[in-house]
């Protein structure tokens, strides 16, 4: 990319694709001493161009792509082109497949969150304990998608039209026993990191995004919802079964890091609520309707918006009556929450020592974000 | 012990009076062996190399099993058993076989000379510690407390001269870093260290340790006991104060373009830095080698008293390490200038007035 | 003392893990039992299959193809694992089962063309103890109220 120029007074560091914690990406930073007075995100490095494969393959084989495009949320991610599809073919899902999608996207979120928990904890200097502790606890949530779906995770499991497999016997009561444990771990989790004073030195009032600015700069999912805005694409366009269970949007008004990590933190809260009623309540019925794996879609476009992990994510899809669609275009969280970070170094005071706690309290995906 | 000739013996004497020949060296050897046993215990196992390398290697494999603990795994598993107390050796043979990557754009009589400096000036300062009342390698008399801090004022320099030897932006920064930190962080530590001084009466850590025969110093002075306790992280960088070696924001700091055995240098020398300044706590504010005699063997029990207090510390410090992030530069900084400084020099006020009443 | 009280606080809850069980595999001395419908290598039951093709058609890599065998006229199934992903369409639209999948993952080789699986070799599928000869036990994972255990389902 074609960098701007730097000024005398900075020290430009390439915040680069080598590095402990950079993700994959770089970051340049002008630096002045211990204060950053720009950041510039340089993404890219993992570009695979899925949105042109998904015009090369058919509506089946295309599921396979979108669900590594967030390997650690993939069900998140699958559900958005699935439901695009299912609008624009107008396949009706029988009730039972709505509810186990919307048991396995809650089982992906806390997945999510639980990651997202443990780098904040990594980039705090506190790498020992809760890192590993959410990869030990993520270990549970893989081995009840093994069981249910046959892969741990970049499983393609929704189809338009259902979910491949149905609940194996016994699952139900694995998934209860699953919520009870994750609960109680939650204790630790909020005593030994949240309650932290260091912690919480490191996180108070770092990188505060004020509520006009957050919908200003197009902020997503929990950075926005951390500023006090209560957005959420699962209560605002309901999909699949969310509005049959009980659940609350979370929001907070600290607008800093510590905000966002509490969205996060009480967002498993929420989940761990819904999977419990799902797992007590779900309907019986078929789980698949009948669809032809080269299905032909007549032509027209749709969106579809659904809830990911890190945010909104949104497909825009054209079809033109082949087998497979014209034009997929995706809106991925990670590319607009990463405008917001380039931006927090002007509305704040930033340190070097907090560039990396900024960017896992945003948690990107570069995967995503590049497509 | 005369303070001027470390071993004593004949040959030292005969070479002075240049009656030296080459029939007298075998039954030199064994006069020289006989005479000087004590001080080349000293030397090669403790407190000298033994003792330190030994350490070093035995914290390290016991950090890494303590900490893979915390961590809900197992840490080194194969190398030598179930414990894997050989990975330590191969880690360090590996380290010795690798190739040193020098860039071209560096200083290198600095960049290689840091790391060897750094290990070795720290255990220069090691060899203050008394063991026993009578076991000091390094017997300087009255001045063996401001000694250990003149060598340890040399150990900040060595980080910023290999970081700005490195030519490196991370270097850089980590360089800056050591240096704000330890302007911050060592100006207490003398202040407490001249409180036990003085309630102590001398300067000398065997009169130090002496003192503290009836009660240890830790009591009266606690506010200097936190102090140097908080000391010791910062003055051999360890987590919660691992500032200028943040993994995650430098890439390693200002050890970044080390490989190789320089790397194994640069290792070794946190872990020597963090057994020194641990002794000195011990020795200043925990009562030293004083503790009950054990089977009648004065000079092996006061040594076993220090070793076990150290011991426990060690576990301690590296306990602490899963349990608290890392701090900020600005936050490691106030901490310094506002609460450390005063609080030293509060401690120095009651440790004079309690002098004065003729109290301890 | 408030102050003391949140610093003791993750030392206390951090502290008693260090007397926790590790929650690791010892492979390859363990083994972890996997569920049924766990998606390995494929294994292919040659009196079933029609050669109907559907396999190869809907696998979305292209990783299947029909090659003639020796000592038959039709054609049978060859899998790539240089690009498979796994995705189990193949074996759900088969409509004999002649595809199925097993749980041997462990299938690394030091040469790409090795990696192409013929139909006979995907007929036969070795015992675990050959692949792995140094594998002792098989265990599984089971959920207390406060950890992950792992027990030992049999040894083998």
């Amino acid at each position: 990319m074609r960098e701007p120029m730097i000024k005398p007074d900075v020290m430009r560091i390439s915040w680069g694709p080598q590095h402990p914690m950079s993700g994959q990406t770089r970051i340049l930073l002008d630096v002045d001493g211990e204060r950053v007075h720009r950041i510039i995100a340089d993404l890219g490095f993992t570009h695979r161009g899925i949105e042109k494969i998904l015009e090369n393959r058919t509506f089946f084989s295309g599921i396979i792509p979108v669900d590594r495009m967030a390997m650690v949320d993939t069900a998140n991610m699958s559900i958005g082109y699935v439901t695009a599809i299912e609008k624009a073919a107008g396949i009706e899902v029988p009730e039972r497949a709505k509810w186990i999608r919307t048991l396995v996207c809650e089982m992906s979120r806390i997945n999510s969150h639980l990651y997202a928990f443990g780098l904040q904890a990594e980039s705090t200097g506190y790498f020992p304990a809760v890192f590993l502790w959410t990869t030990v606890d993520r270990e549970i949530l893989l081995d009840l998608f093994e069981e249910l779906t046959g892969a741990r995770w970049s499983f393609n499991f929704f189809f338009p039209g259902g979910v491949h497999q149905d609940l194996p016997d016994g699952f139900r009561e694995k998934v209860l026993k699953a919520v009870k444990y994750l609960r109680g771990r939650f204790k630790d989790y909020w005593g030994a990191m949240v309650e932290n004073p260091l912690f919480e030195n490191r996180c108070n009032g770092v990188a505060i995004l004020e509520p006009k600015d957050a919908l200003r700069l197009g902020a997503t999912g929990p950075v926005l919802r951390g500023s006090g805005i209560d957005i959420d694409m699962r209560r605002d366009e309901p999909y699949d079964a969310y509005g049959d269970v009980e659940w609350e949007v979370i929001t907070e008004d600290a607008c800093d890091v510590m905000a966002r990590t509490k969205v996060r933190f009480h967002e498993i809260g929420q989940a761990l609520n819904i999977m419990e009623q799902i797992a007590q309540k779900i309907p019986d019925g078929p789980v698949k309707g009948r669809v032809n794996a080269f299905m032909r879609v007549p032509e027209g476009e749709c969106i579809s918006r659904v809830e990911a992990g890190r945010g909104e994510l949104g497909f825009h899809l054209f079809t033109n009556g082949t087998g497979n669609p014209y034009r997929v275009k995706i809106n991925s969280p990670t590319l607009r929450n990463m405008y917001v970070f380039e931006r927090l170094a002007e509305l704040n005071e930033v340190f070097i020592a907090d560039i990396p706690v900024i960017i896992n309290s945003i948690d990107p995906w570069y995967l995503d974000a590049d497509r | 012990m005369n303070s001027n000739t470390l071993f004593a013996g004949t040959l030292t004497s005969l070479v002075q009076a240049n009656q030296f020949s080459l029939l007298n060296i075998p039954s030199m050897i064994i006069e020289f062996l006989a005479l000087n046993s004590k001080p080349l215990l000293q030397v090669l196992l403790l407190p000298g190399l033994g003792f330190i390398l030994g350490f070093a290697i035995f914290a390290v494999w016991f950090e890494r099993k303590f900490l893979a603990r915390a961590m809900l795994r197992v840490g080194p598993y194969y190398c030598g058993g179930r414990s894997g107390v050989l990975q330590v050796f191969a880690d360090f043979l590996k380290l010795f076989m690798k190739e040193i990557i020098i860039p071209a754009s560096i200083d290198w009589p600095f960049f290689v000379a840091m790391p060897v400096f750094l290990s070795t000036i720290p255990s220069l300062a090691l060899l203050l510690i008394p063991f026993d009342s009578n076991w000091v390698l390094w017997d300087v008399g009255s001045l063996s407390l401001p000694m250990f801090f003149a060598i340890m004022g040399i150990s900040p320099l060595i980080p910023i001269f290999s970081g700005w030897a490195s030519n490196n932006k991370y270097s850089f920064i980590g360089a800056w870093r050591v240096a704000y930190m330890y302007i911050s962080g060592e100006i207490s530590l003398v202040i407490c260290a001249a409180g036990v001084a003085i309630m102590a009466g001398s300067m000398d850590l065997v009169k130090i340790v002496e003192a503290q025969r009836s009660m240890w110093f830790a009591v009266p002075q606690f506010i200097g006991f936190i102090l140097f306790f908080l000391g010791i992280f910062i003055e051999s960088e360890r987590t919660p104060f691992d500032i200028p070696v943040a993994e995650v924001e430098l890439v390693f700091g200002w050890r970044t373009e080390y490989s190789g055995i320089l790397f194994g240098f640069t290792m070794m020398a946190e872990y020597v830095l963090f057994q020194a300044w641990t002794l000195m706590f011990v020795t200043l504010y925990l009562g030293g080698f004083n503790g009950p005699v054990i089977m009648g063997m004065p000079t092996a029990s006061h040594i076993f008293w220090l070793l076990a207090k150290f011991m426990v510390l060690v576990v301690f410090i590296i306990l602490l390490r899963c349990v608290f992030p890392r701090l900020r530069m600005d936050q490691m900084i106030t901490l310094g200038w506002k609460y450390m400084t005063p609080l030293a020099l509060l401690n120095l006020f009651f440790v004079i007035v309690m002098k004065m009443l003729g109290g301890v | 003392m408030n102050w003391l009280r949140k610093m003791l606080k993750p030392l206390m809850i951090v502290a008693p893990y260090v007397l926790r069980n590790s929650q690791t595999v010892a492979y390859p001395t363990e083994r972890l039992m996997f569920f049924d419908r766990f998606r390995g290598r494929h294994v292919f039951h040659l009196d079933r299959c029609i050669s109907c093709g559907i396999c190869a058609r809907v696998c979305p890599d292209a990783s299947i193809e029909l090659v003639e065998i020796e000592g038959k006229d039709k054609k049978y199934p060859q899998i790539d694992y240089n690009t498979c992903c796994f995705c189990g369409y193949c074996v759900e639209h088969c409509p004999k089962q002649a595809l199925e999948f097993t749980d041997i993952v462990e299938f690394a080789t030091a040469d790409r063309s090795e990696l192409v699986y013929s139909p006979e070799r995907l007929m036969e599928v070795p015992d675990i103890k050959e692949i792995l000869p140094m594998m002792k036990r098989r265990t599984e994972a089971y959920l207390t109220d406060k950890e992950m255990k792992y027990r030992k389902v049999k040894d083998v």
